[in-house]
């Protein structure tokens, strides 16, 4: 005996009577994996289904720029009294003028200010497309990319132009395969032509960023009444200054805006960033329930894998006895028992995870959902199956490896 | 077996008692019994049921341990031992031969044979080889790929001596090798083990039929736990040995 009787043995006797086994009792061992192949195919569809929702709002997101702030009465997120916020005094002109010369670190700025309204061309209408009055800068802040014709000009606000810059959606309802540069759209029985296109944008969450149709900042207000609040967009040089350019034009504002020192701040300073975090506490919960609702759904197959192993136990009580009197150990004893429960598990596993991947696959196909499965989840999916087959063998196996070999030899 | 602890008997059982709790009664079932066993012996247990000889049986193959007394096998205390201890002991020193057969119903003849060496450690190759010697041994050759099921109940016991054989044990422990058998089956199997007698194993038989005692060189007969015959099988068996007293050593 060269070998130290041990470790080795126990691994590959276990895994080949593992086989053994499952092999012979082939019904039962689809059965049981059943089980854990629902626990480990429900928890993939729903850990894919989110992970796909996430990527695709931080895609969206990073649109937006990490780089932009967006200063308004309202937080993009509310919390309290609407009121509190409705009663905000407005922005002014003098203000935005005044912000610009107090903060040099801004790397571009521009009111904004919107509404929704019908878009015509000819016979063609686009209904709730958003109207947005901005100036020259807003076009770096937004993101978008000028695919045909010019952006919005400082001169076009200057004089008060009737012209506009269509988004990709308006762009293909409107003008089918011609370009709408030159042409001229109604918004509201006013006439506004056609300056430029935009790049497609996507949506974010179901909003698409492509029905909207941008105007001159000042045509807006002469156009579409006054009295109506507007907003700033914001953008620094470097994502990373975002934080203290927050810090800096809190202090600016209030000084701009006359704000009591005992007050709290009139205004709110939104960033796309903050979004994700108040999306991700939201998933965050879902994706938690989601988990449970998979790991108790895995606990019941669990549970289905110690009933199976315990009648297996009953079912070779002599077997046992004779692997006893021939020189097993009850660790070995163990061991085998153990790579029984933890292979009909991993099988499960595998068949719960091309289940739960499939699954993800076709919701991402028929619904917008777009499903994301990361590489490790497949492994971890196996892994972890595995690993409750292995907790819920433990019992059954300890009590195979108890029984006294005497007992054993002799049970009918 | 090459080990160099041959000074001394094989076995040797000094005072052993064996008492189980049954539902808080008391059952004494061994009662302080002492013998030896010389290399190469071949000896009978005998008793009626309720004797005690299926305790000692247990006790003799380290499946069940004493509660008090000496148990020496070949030169090792294993009245002490611990369960993976005892386990070791199982594999090394002793082949059990059952009535049953016991034999794993879903291997084959083969794999059954080498089942006691794969607890050893041993390489698959080695292992294989040393089982078709076995097999051979007991002229089973050409089934070494059946199952049991496939096998006559002479051909599984066969299976079941060449299993006992395979990992060379110090001794051969039969419990009532022929108790499933016909007689001439039965026949068969008591001439294999007089083959082996005369090859040198030491052989212990526990069985209740005087006959097959009858045809052991050596006998000891159990009542009530305890000794009351040691001697020439036949004279055991047929009740004329000397009654020895339950205290005397072999």
């Amino acid at each position: 005996m060269s070998l130290p009787p041990g470790f080795r043995v126990d691994v590959l006797e276990g895994a080949r009577i593992a086989v053994f086994s499952l092999k012979a009792n082939r019904l039962r061992t689809v059965l049981t994996t059943l089980g854990i192949g629902i626990g480990v195919a429900t928890l993939l569809a729903i850990v894919g289904i989110i992970q796909g929702l996430n990527t695709s709002f931080h895609r969206q997101l990073a649109g937006f720029g990490a780089n932009t702030l967006y200063v308004s009465k309202f937080p993009w997120m509310m919390k309290g009294d609407w009121w509190v916020y409705r009663n905000r005094k407005n922005f002014t002109m003098e203000q935005v003028d005044r912000l610009r010369s107090l903060a040099p670190f801004l790397s571009a700025m521009s009111p904004y200010v919107q509404r929704v309204s019908d878009v015509a061309h000819g016979g063609e209408q686009m209904s709730t497309v958003r109207i947005t009055g901005v100036r020259q800068e807003y076009l770096s802040i937004a993101g978008y990319e000028v695919t045909g014709g010019r952006f919005i000009t400082d001169a076009d606000d200057e004089v008060t132009r009737p012209v506009a810059v269509v988004g990709a959606d308006v762009a293909d309802a409107l003008f089918p395969g011609i370009s709408p540069v030159g042409r001229t759209i109604r918004i509201d029985n006013r006439s506004f032509q056609v300056v430029g296109t935009l790049s497609r944008k996507g949506k974010i969450v179901s909003e698409s960023l492509d029905l909207v149709v941008f105007i001159p900042f000042k045509t807006f207000y002469s156009s579409f009444g006054k009295g109506r609040g507007f907003e700033i967009a914001l953008a620094v040089e470097d994502a990373a200054q975002v934080k203290r350019a927050e810090d800096q034009l809190i202090g600016i504002l209030r000084r701009i805006r006359s704000t009591p020192p005992d007050a709290a701040d009139d205004f709110s300073i939104n960033k796309p960033e903050a979004m994700a975090q108040t999306y991700e506490q939201l998933t965050g919960a879902l994706y938690g329930v989601a988990v449970g609702v998979g790991l108790i759904t895995l606990l019941v197959g669990g549970i289905g894998i110690m009933n199976i192993m315990l009648v297996s136990v009953r079912e070779r009580t002599r077997e046992i006895g004779v692997r006893r009197a021939l020189g097993a150990r009850k660790r070995t004893i163990v061991f085998q028992f153990l790579m029984e429960a933890s292979s009909v598990s991993a099988v499960g596993g595998l068949l719960g995870t091309t289940v739960g991947l499939g699954t993800a696959k076709i919701v991402s196909l028929i619904t917008p959902l777009a499903a994301d499965v990361q590489p490790g989840t497949v492994i971890g999916g196996v892994g972890f199956a595995a690993l409750v087959g292995l907790l819920f063998g433990i019992w059954p196996a300890a009590r195979a490896a108890n029984l006294d070999p005497v007992e054993a030899l002799r049970y009918e | 077996m090459s080990d160099g602890s041959s000074a001394g008997p094989l076995i040797q059982v000094e005072n052993i008692t064996r008492v189980f709790h049954v539902g808080g009664e008391e059952v004494r079932a061994l009662r302080g019994v002492s013998f030896g066993i010389n290399r190469g012996e071949w000896v009978a247990i005998i008793g009626q049921s309720g004797s005690g000889k299926s305790t000692m049986m247990n006790v003799l193959g380290c499946l069940d341990t004493p509660t008090s007394g000496r148990y020496m096998l070949n030169g090792k205390d294993v009245s002490r031992m611990s369960d993976d201890e005892l386990a070791v002991i199982r594999n090394v020193e002793i082949g059990f031969i059952f009535q049953t057969f016991q034999l794993l119903p879903r291997e084959t003849a083969l794999a059954n044979v080498e089942l006691p060496l794969v607890y050893r450690g041993m390489p698959a190759r080695e292992r294989r080889e040393r089982a078709r010697a076995a097999l051979d041994k007991v002229q089973l050759t050409p089934r070494i790929h059946h199952k049991p099921n496939e096998l006559s109940g002479g051909q599984r016991q066969r299976v079941a001596i060449a299993r006992a054989l395979v990992s060379e044990p110090s001794m051969l422990l039969a419990d009532e090798p022929t108790g499933n058998l016909d007689s001439a089956t039965g026949e068969e199997i008591v001439r294999l083990f007089e083959q082996l007698h005369q090859a040198g194993h030491t052989l212990v038989l526990v069985t209740h039929e005087p006959k097959l005692a009858a045809r052991c060189p050596r006998a000891i007969r159990l009542s009530d736990g305890q000794i009351v015959a040691d001697g020439v099988g036949r004279d055991v068996a047929l009740g004329t040995a000397p009654v020895v007293l339950a205290a005397g050593g072999a």
